[in-house]
């Protein structure tokens, strides 16, 4: 990779702040499995995976940190519900562990598309970070398609509950590929490698064997792509509450 | 086409050797409960090397573990002394070799 002209900052830091809140909100999302998940070991697992995730994200607010100027911890925590950039896919709450494992799948799938097209960018400091981050969610994505597989084979409830969850997810489902305002810039910069509508291409193509094999329905096109990082709901608002909680409860201690 | 659907998953044990550093023996570590070879891989990585505490881990079925613990096999009754190498000391026989040999004396492995 070669450093060219300053990346533009502004859609750099739209960029950065989307996948650290997709990130950040997977991670704590997943994390209500800790102490509940359908067996002990995959209690661990989950809760593991929860907070790769939140490190992810921490390493990725440190980033846009420095870029803007900005306290990590004051992004992750200290924003209003509305200003947060997480895909409309992560506004479906848990639900139950069939709900988990398609918001996953359909997640982790889109998120290793996306840092593939970051890995070899222009700009050092995300493509050395986006270096690793592929390295580990490539458990992530082999753990939530092992599951995938065992519901979707798994005639009854299983496969009944899983059909029910992407049925649900299906209108979001793409939103990670939500474009970013002044993605153009990037393109250009080669801080990322295509437009976002051209990696949606790349993940459905990732998929679809996936899908065929388990005779899965592929989730549709956005049903609103304008708002696909945006409007985030009454489950967004709740969780918000939760992961702020403590934050709220003491404003400026040091924990 | 539907996938042909799989017989209900059973939990059964799995037993995880590790190797913490390149050259070591691969050391017990534990178990994990899983329903097939390839969630208890995942589970084994969970348990024995989320904090990148092993650089390579077996995973072994323990039905496929074969058990040997038969007194009249293992512990039996007459004195076995005779068996023990206490009493035969290698040390000078080696010196002697080496001597005649020419070879100097291996140095400890290093770790």
């Amino acid at each position: 990779m070669t450093a060219t002209a300053a990346p533009p900052a502004t859609a750099l830091a739209e960029l950065l702040r989307s996948m650290a809140d997709d990130e950040f909100v997977i991670g704590f999302s997943d994390s209500e499995w800790t102490g509940i998940a359908p067996l002990l070991e995959e209690d661990v697992a989950m809760s593991s995976l929860a907070q790769d995730e939140l490190g992810h994200a921490a390493a990725l607010y440190g980033l846009l940190g420095e870029l803007t100027g900005t306290d990590p911890d004051a992004l992750a925590y200290d924003r209003e519900p509305p200003e947060y950039r997480h895909c409309r896919l992560l506004d479906h709450g848990r639900g139950d562990w069939a709900m988990t494992i398609a918001r996953r799948f359909l997640y982790d799938t889109a998120d290793v598309i996306r840092l593939e097209a970051l890995a070899e960018g222009s700009w050092a400091p995300l493509a050395d970070l986006v270096g690793k981050l592929v390295r580990e969610e490539r458990y992530h994505r082999m753990h939530a398609g092992a599951w995938l597989d065992r519901l979707a084979r798994s005639e009854g409830e299983p496969r009944d509950r899983l059909l029910a969850a992407l049925i649900v997810l299906a209108p979001d489902a793409a939103t990670v590929f939500t474009p970013i305002e002044g993605e153009a810039e990037l393109v250009a910069a080669h801080v990322m490698d295509a437009p976002m509508t051209e990696l949606e291409g790349r993940w459905r193509a990732s998929i679809a064997p996936v899908f065929g094999d388990l005779d899965l329905p592929m989730p549709p096109p956005a049903t609103d792509p304008e708002r696909g990082r945006l409007n985030h709901g009454a489950d967004f608002d709740w969780l918000w509450g939760e992961f702020t909680s403590i934050r709220r409860a003491d404003p400026g201690a040091t924990w | 086409m539907r996938p042909k659907s799989t017989p209900a998953p059973v939990l059964e044990a799995w037993e995880v050797f590790r190797q913490e550093k390149d050259g070591d023996p691969m050391r017990h570590g534990g178990s994990v409960m899983a329903p097939d070879a390839e969630l208890a891989t995942h589970y084994a990585r969970e348990m024995y090397g989320r904090r990148q505490e092993s650089v390579r881990l077996w995973v072994v079925r323990r039905s496929d573990v074969h058990d040997l613990d038969d007194g009249d096999l293992l512990q039996p009754p007459l004195d076995r002394s005779f068996k023990k190498p206490g009493g035969y000391v290698m040390r000078d026989k080696l010196a002697a070799a080496r001597a005649q040999s020419g070879q100097a004396k291996p140095k400890a492995r290093s770790k």
